[in-house]
């Protein structure tokens, strides 16, 4: 394909063994952003928004998420381990957030601190930005970094409806260095692993929208710690180390669908799951909804609990996070829990930290800078299509007729490709074996015993 | 570019194709998305009176490198009082295009403010022609 210039790297990988080039995930990704080349799926950087879907979808296990070597924590002195409430709701209840906790720390951790300590400063900081746009009426919520990528890419209309502020994993790692480095520490020897429930926010954190400086030294994959961490809750005998507990009931459900809605006033929406989240920006796109005050966005069912590395279903945790929730309700009443020194305010310097200055529009649709030779490219797609047999079949490797009519115009592919429209012309097969690679072999598997396919062609 | 769409009498929940397909190419001609909007908003609004208030009709699209020219025709009632058609909340609807979400009438002045021309020829008892020209670049 020819190179351009990339503005978007991910954490996900194909891996070439396991592929199957079963062409499921290239007709579920919402983008487009798979082909089929050389009979593996491979994954464009500017159209991926790291929703997921592929790795939720493979029926071979084939794509995956890249983690940072568990090892790098031993580099550090202070050993933060950042984790979202999402985690604690993947455990059953009968197993104390204290224990988790204490398991977490046994693997080597020398910290521990939750992102929703930081859920009232991001209501300031959000409220900021809707204060400062009073020419806006509908906003959308920063907090799934995959919402704002689609946005970017599909949607880049709306790109100023998106609060302009970071996820609040980067605050959460802002506040705890700045904490350590007050009682003593050095910022080298700080390091801070925040453990992802999914990908969109190793992106976040990894390739920044905002182009700013992170906090955060690497991410660990929620599964890989739910593992470590359950192995040795079994065998575990005494696990009695106190923890800080200072979160609200409220903070505990942030990460879920509807988490944000009890921080604000005013008219609220909680949009979850791919499908529902394109067909809300869409409407919101034409204006066919009138939709005035905040609007949360999650790319997965359910929210965060519904994110690729979350080991339990998402209904399940949920209700095992709202049962915490209510736990955490009656500590704050009863007084048992540690009152929580933590200062609530929202400093310049933080608001500098976590603003980003542009989240700039990155459509996928647009097929040339300059509008003449755009609409050549249009009007040739548009014949190209025509031509095409329209019945999406992906065996030209993409994920349907109108996305290969795209390809053409684009550079990225013959018509050759298409086998309805080249049966049996000697391009098609050579063009047919640079998509699938040597799996082109199987048909003379299908000859009869003569030598004859079903067509009779020797 | 020529696209053309049937509309279909008292059919509101198929409205809006045309608009997604003018839309679709828009985005690809990398149309600024103000100028998209516009184009989006004044299509939807034509279209839905001629779902809403007319028999059904015809919708033809022409993009060529400057400009996007949408004609809406209809078969129905025409508008005998065009003037006070065009006025801000002034409306026929029935209560039962009400009950609907539609008849504001907002749609006409939407699309005097969304595009850059626009001609409107009606006729009672016949029908309703709707040209809309938005400039692209
Ligand atoms: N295509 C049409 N055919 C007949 N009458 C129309 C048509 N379009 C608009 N009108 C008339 O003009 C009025 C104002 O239209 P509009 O501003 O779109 O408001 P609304 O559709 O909400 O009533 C309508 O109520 C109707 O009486
Ligand atoms: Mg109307």
């Amino acid at each position: 394909m020819p190179s351009e210039e990339t503005y978007f790297k991910h954490s996900l990988r194909v891996n070439d063994y396991l592929c199957q080039g079963c062409t499921t995930c290239m007709r579920t990704c919402p983008t487009r952003a798979i082909r089929i080349r050389g009979g593996k799926a491979i994954i464009s950087d500017n159209k991926c928004v790291d929703c997921g879907e592929c790795i939720k979808v493979c029926p071979h296990k084939a794509i995956y998420i890249k983690q940072d070597d568990f090892g790098l924590l031993f580099n550090y002195k202070y050993r933060v381990c950042l984790v979202p409430t999402t985690f604690i709701g993947q455990f059953e209840e009968k197993y104390k957030t204290r224990a988790i906790y204490s398991c977490i720390k046994k693997l080597g951790f020398t910290h521990i601190y939750e992102v929703e300590h930081e859920v009232s400063r991001m209501v300031d900081l959000y409220n900021l930005y809707m204060d400062e746009h009073p020419e806006l009426t509908t906003f959308i919520s920063p907090y799934c970094p995959a919402v704002t990528r689609l946005i970017q890419v599909r949607f880049p209309s709306l790109v100023d409806n998106v609060i302009h502020v970071r996820a609040p994993l980067e605050l959460a790692s802002r506040v705890i260095t700045k904490r350590l480095m007050d009682e003593g520490a050095s910022r080298p020897s700080i390091g801070v692993f925040y453990v992802t429930p999914c990908a969109a926010k190793i992106a976040a954190v990894k390739y920044p929208v905002s182009g700013k400086e992170t906090y955060v030294s690497g991410v660990i994959n929620m599964d890989f710690l739910y593992n470590k961490v359950l192995l040795m809750l079994h065998d575990s005998d005494k696990l009695t180390q106190p923890i800080n507990h200072t979160l609200s009931s409220r903070d505990v459900l942030w990460p879920l669908s509807g988490g944000e809605a009890p921080h604000f006033r005013g008219a609220h929406y909680a949009v979850d799951g791919l499908r529902n989240v394109l067909e809300f920006l869409e409407k919101l796109e034409d204006e066919a909804v009138d939709a005035p005050g905040l609007v949360e966005m999650r790319i997965c069912d359910q929210g965060c609990v519904g994110g690729v590395l979350t080991t339990n279903n998402r209904f399940v945790a949920r209700k095992r996070l709202e049962y915490r929730a209510r736990l955490f309700e009656r500590l704050e009443h009863s007084k048992i829990r540690e009152t929580g020194s933590d200062d609530c305010s929202l400093t310049d310097e933080m608001v500098d930290v976590m603003t980003i200055p542009e989240i700039k529009p990155r459509s996928i649709y647009k097929l040339n800078d300059d509008f003449a030779e755009a609409f050549k490219m249009a009007e040739r797609m548009k014949k190209i299509e025509k031509a095409l047999p329209g019945v999406n079949c992906s065996a030209c490797g993409a994920p349907s007729c109108a996305a290969l009519a795209e390809d053409i115009v684009r550079g990225d592919a013959g018509i050759d490709t298409c086998i309805f429209i080249n049966r049996h012309s000697q391009a098609s097969e050579d063009a047919i074996r640079s998509i699938w690679g040597d799996r082109v072999k199987t048909k003379e598997i299908n000859k009869d015993n003569n030598g004859y396919d079903s067509q009779g062609n020797h | 570019m020529h696209y053309s769409f049937n509309i279909e009498r008292g059919n509101f929940t198929d409205a809006g194709q045309a608009s997604s397909s003018v839309k679709r190419t828009l985005k690809q001609l990398g149309v600024d998305p103000v100028n998209i909007k516009r184009t989006v908003v004044a299509l939807f609004e034509a279209e839905i009176n001629a779902v809403a208030h007319a028999y059904g009709g015809r919708i033809d699209v022409d993009i060529d490198g400057e400009k996007i020219v949408m004609v809406v025709a209809d078969e129905g009632p025409g508008i005998p009082n065009l003037d006070l058609a065009m006025q801000e909340g002034w409306s026929t609807a029935s209560a039962k295009v009400r009950e609907m979400g539609y008849g504001a009438g907002m749609g006409l002045p939407n699309i005097k403010k969304n595009t850059d021309d626009l001609k409107i020829d009606t006729q009672v008892g016949v029908g309703t022609t709707v040209t809309m020209t938005v400039y692209l670049t």
